[in-house]
Formats: structure tokens, C-alpha cells, sequence
């Protein structure tokens, strides 16, 4: 009701106006926005300008998406439904993802935009996209194939997805995509930005920043014209003209590459010293580097997802542990029963694990190992307390007197005595 | 179960070590470390074993952990080539350096620190400061 309220004047002094620019008028709205880019290609993202002619007094969005590069994207609906109250435990996941997205908006609309940034993590982009009008030109991800695993806690023991579902209608595929592209892109400002400006006439021009670390390859551009929006009740119908697509190439090159799982390009050069450094800090502490690297590459690099930073770090320190446990082995360091009783045990538990991984999100993984940290130190603290140094000390020398007695014996091949046992059982 | 080694002979519980060898497994392939700041305390506080026996041992029990959680992760598509690609030579190096630096560093006073930079990256991921 209200919205027809401020309709009413609108629709008066576009009565006045009409009789005047009526014939110009319709010719104008039958025309599609023309589009022109300013340069054909970026170098690792920067700024380029789309204008053109809309027609006039309409409101003017533009929506870049990564053409050749798509990721896979992935949410788990563990929250009550409100109106049920069952929890629906419903796993999303697509592969066709735009590797990049992102909407730009009229720039009166600034204020939503910060006031979306102002609810942190949990702003909602459906949302915002609504009232921002953004959803008319929400076009790239809405037909994405989504698939539905119906999720039970048995099938996630079991290291499963769940049950595939049937497809989703059109309507809740394109709002879940929604919910997926917030998941995947997380912040309004990589997603939304208000920089298009247009003239009385309708003539619009928008600078369009991309961040660096962005998918390479062919960007597409279209801009969605919205000329009029009639409400009535709870529906909303929107008179919209498309331009033809325009596009642009993003160049990436050595040593930024792009990274095909985790949808971003990252300068290599970063990774390895971070993984170098870390690795050292890791001996010298005494534990694995993967503690510290996961955190810090999920924190340092907010465009790399949490799942292909765990399991990217876990191969790696695989190596270090099979040639520690040669080198242990040689000089028959190692308790067979005891180190296959325990790993059958782990092996389980790293069956399940991987799995979980997918199911939280990124702050819940970042909490998660947060309190993870906090554990280790006190570990690490309680390492360096008198006490343990006290009895670390002692099973130090008996560690050195065994160690010296199997190179011994390595050397002498003298095997089967009872100083030199050949099998511990 | 009894363990016997270099002469010596253990009585082990291996339900609480298998049961805390599961969760600890669960978690680190979870979140993609090794486990064994983990599983250390475990076998030398909770099933008694002193030292030497443990830290061979506990990296075997470890390998099997890493190895099932790679494959896991490589099957939900979350291995990223090139990205291991740039860590694995540099995780290679450091493990080739670490040592030669340990010799000449405190343990102490590194442990020391560790922990401080731990409590000090906790906190930022639980985003208190």
C-alpha cells in the first residue's frame, strides 16, 4: 500500500511529461543499452570503464562474470528451518561457479551497500540484491546446475555426500545459487559495488575496479537497464532491456598463475617462502608446520578456500613423514604393533575427516582452529615447565644410548643378538 | 596389549590409544595438519610410554592418518596441483634447514616463543583482536 503512495506522484508528473516525449519515449525504451568497454584487457585485474546510452531515467546495473573459468562451490544447510522447525541437513554443491562475479550498482544506492557491510559475515546478499534492484540483472549464476545431497549423520561417518537429490525448480535453484555465491565470494564488497553513474539523458558510464587474484581469460559484461517497476502487493513485475555483451580478457602471467580448484590467482613466490619459513619454524618447535601454515594461508590469502588449503598443506608433510619413519626404521626406531594398532585407528578417523571439511564454513574453520591453537600452546607451554623438562631430559639420554647402540649395530650387521634385536614385537 | 622393545616391555591400553588416536585423526585430516603436537601427549601422558619409543612410532601411526586423509581430500576434489606445486620444494627445504638451525638455538626459548605466537594466531582466528 505504501509503495503505491509514492508511486502516485511519480506517475502524475510522468503523465504531465508524457504527452510532451511520448513518441521519443517509445522509441527509446524498445532500444537495448549500447555498451562500450574502454580497453580489451586488464593485467591482473585493475580498472576499466564501461559507457554507454541507456534509455532515459532508467537505473543502470552491470554484471561481470568470468566467462572460461568456473569453480565448484559448495554450502551445508545445517540451520532449523523457523517455520518447521526440522533441521534439513542438506548439502549444496555446483561446479559451475563463475570463477569471478561481481554487480555493479547505481551509485545512489551507496547507503545499502553500507549497511550490508555494516552486519558483517552474515549480510545477506538476496537481500541485497532486492533492494538495491540489483536482481534484475542477477543473470550469470541464476541457471547454474546446483546438485542436493540429502545428508544423514550415518552417511557422514561413512565418508558420503548422501543421497542425491532431484533437481531444484528454477526458483529455488536461483535462490540457492544466491546463497552459494555469497558463500563462495563472502564480502559485499567483492560482490557489489555502486559506481554507475548516469546522466539526465541516460547516459551511463561505470569504473569498474577488479581486485588482483582474480580468474584470467575472457570476462563478459552486460548491462541491465531497469526502466520501470510496478508493484503490486507482494509481486513486483520489472520492465528491463539487456545491452549486448561486451567483453574483456583478464591477463595473468608468471609467477602469478591461476589456481583451477580454489578458483583464484596467487603469485607462487608467496606460498613457497611462507611454506619455507613455516617449515623451519616447524622443526624447531618440534611439530608439523601444517598448524601454522593452514591458518595463516587462510588468513593471508581470503580468495583460497579452506578446503583446498587443508587438503593441499596434508600432502605435503606426507613425504617428510615417510621418510621419517625410513629413516627411524633403519635403526628399528619404530614399534610396528604398536604404530599400525594406533594407525588403523587414524586411518578411520582420516577417512571421516575430509569429509567434514566441506560441511563448515570458513569462519567456522578459522574458530575451530583458533581453539585449536590455543590447545597447542598450552601443550607447548607445559613442554617447557620444569617438570617435563626434568623427565625429558632423562628419556633424552636413553633416546641418545639406544640410538648410538642401533647405529651400532647397523653398521657392525651384526643382527639377532640380544643387544641388537632384530623385530620388536 | 604388551609391546616389547629393545628388551624393554610395555603394557599398553590400546582403547584409549586407538579411541584418541580416531579423534585425533578425525580433526587433523579435518583441518588438514599432521598431528603430531597431538599425538605425542597422547602416548607419552594418557597410555604412559616413555619417549623413544614414542616418537618413531607415533609418526608411523601418523603416516597412515596423512596418507588416507590425501586420498580423501584428492577424491572430494579439494588438492589443488599447483599450489602443492609451490609448497612442497619450499616444506622439502625447510625440513633440510630446520635442523641445521635447531643445533644452534634453545629449544627452550623457541618453544617459548611458539607458544606465544600461537596463543597470538588463536586469538586472531577467533577474531578477539
Amino acid at each position: 500500500m505504501k509503495v503505491k503512495f509514492s508511486v502516485l506522484p511519480l506517475l502524475a508528473l510522468a503523465m504531465m511529461v508524457l504527452p510532451i516525449t511520448q513518441q521519443a519515449q517509445a522509441k527509446e525504451e524498445a532500444s537495448a543499452p549500447t555498451i562500450t568497454l574502454d580497453k580489451p584487457s586488464l593485467d591482473n585485474g585493475g580498472e576499466i570503464t564501461v559507457s554507454g546510452q541507456a534509455p532515459a531515467g532508467s537505473q543502470v546495473y552491470v554484471e561481470v562474470y568470468s566467462v572460461e573459468k568456473q569453480v565448484r562451490a559448495n554450502r551445508f544447510d545445517s540451520k532449523k528451518d523457523p517455520k518447521t522447525g526440522k533441521v534439513p541437513y542438506m548439502f549444496y554443491l555446483t561446479h559451475e561457479m563463475p570463477a569471478a562475479y561481481k554487480i555493479f550498482i547505481p551509485k545512489e544506492m551507496a547507503p545499502e551497500l553500507d549497511k550490508a557491510k555494516a552486519d558483517g559475515s552474515s549480510w545477506k546478499y538476496s537481500e541485497v540484491l532486492k533492494k538495491t534492484g540489483a536482481n534484475a540483472a542477477y543473470n550469470a549464476p541464476a541457471k547454474i546446475k546446483i546438485d542436493r545431497y540429502q545428508a544423514t549423520i550415518m552417511a557422514s561417518i561413512l565418508g558420503s555426500r548422501g543421497n542425491l537429490l532431484d533437481a531444484m525448480n528454477e526458483k529455488d535453484s536461483k535462490r540457492e545459487s544466491m546463497k552459494l555465491v555469497k558463500g563462495r565470494f563472502r564480502k559485499v564488497d567483492n560482490l557489489l559495488a555502486a559506481t554507475v553513474e548516469t546522466t539526465a539523458d541516460g547516459a551511463y558510464t561505470a569504473k569498474m575496479k577488479l581486485r588482483k587474484g582474480l580468474a584470467p581469460g575472457k570476462y563478459n559484461v552486460t548491462v541491465t537497464a531497469v526502466t520501470e517497476r510496478i508493484q503490486e502487493g507482494d509481486k513486483e513485475t520489472v520492465k528491463k532491456v539487456k545491452s549486448e555483451v561486451a567483453s574483456f580478457e583478464n591477463n595473468v602471467s608468471f609467477p602469478t598463475v591461476y589456481l583451477s580448484t580454489a578458483g583464484t590467482s596467487i603469485n607462487l613466490l608467496w606460498p613457497f617462502l611462507l611454506t619455507l619459513v613455516i617449515a623451519i619454524f616447524g622443526v624447531l618447535m618440534g611439530a608439523g608446520g601444517g598448524f601454522i601454515l593452514n591458518p595463516i594461508l587462510v588468513s593471508i590469502f581470503p580468495a583460497l578456500p579452506h578446503t583446498i588449503v587443508a587438503g593441499t598443506v596434508m600432502p605435503t608433510v606426507l613425504f617428510a613423514q615417510g621418510s621419517g619413519i625410513y629413516n627411524y626404521s633403519k635403526i628399528k626406531f619404530i614399534n610396528w604393533k604398536l604404530g599400525i594398532g594406533i594407525g588403523c585407528a587414524m586411518l578411520l578417523g582420516g577417512f571421516i575427516g575430509p569429509k567434514l571439511t566441506e560441511l563448515i564454513t570458513l569462519d567456522q574453520f578459522k574458530f575451530a582452529f583458533g581453539w585449536i591453537l590455543l590447545v597447542l600452546s598450552g601443550l607447548m607451554y607445559w613442554q617447557t615447565t620444569p617438570g617435563y623438562l626434568e623427565k625429558n631430559k632423562k628419556e633424552q639420554a636413553i633416546l641418545k644410548e639406544f640410538k648410538k647402540r642401533a647405529e651400532e649395530c647397523a653398521k657392525r650387521g651384526e643382527e639377532g643378538t640380544k643387544s641388537c634385536p632384530t623385530e620388536q614385537k | 596389549m604388551k609391546v616389547d622393545f629393545w628388551g624393554h616391555e610395555f603394557e599398553v591400553n590400546m582403547v584409549v590409544g586407538c579411541i584418541g588416536g580416531f579423534l585425533i585423526a578425525i580433526m587433523s585430516s579435518m583441518f588438514g595438519f599432521g598431528g603430531g603436537p597431538f599425538m605425542v601427549p597422547l602416548m607419552t601422558v594418557a597410555l604412559g610410554l616413555p619417549m623413544y619409543i614414542v616418537v618413531g612410532s607415533s609418526l608411523l601411526a601418523i603416516f597412515f592418518n596423512t596418507a588416507m586423509g590425501t586420498m580423501r581430500h584428492m577424491q572430494f576434489g579439494n588438492f589443488d596441483l599447483l599450489l602443492f606445486l609451490a609448497m612442497f620444494p619450499a616444506a622439502l627445504l625447510g625440513g633440510y634447514l630446520g635442523p641445521q638451525i635447531a643445533k644452534r638455538l634453545s629449544p627452550l626459548v623457541v618453544k617459548r616463543v611458539a607458544c606465544v605466537g600461537l596463543i597470538l594466531l588463536g586469538l586472531k582466528l577467533l577474531g578477539l583482536y
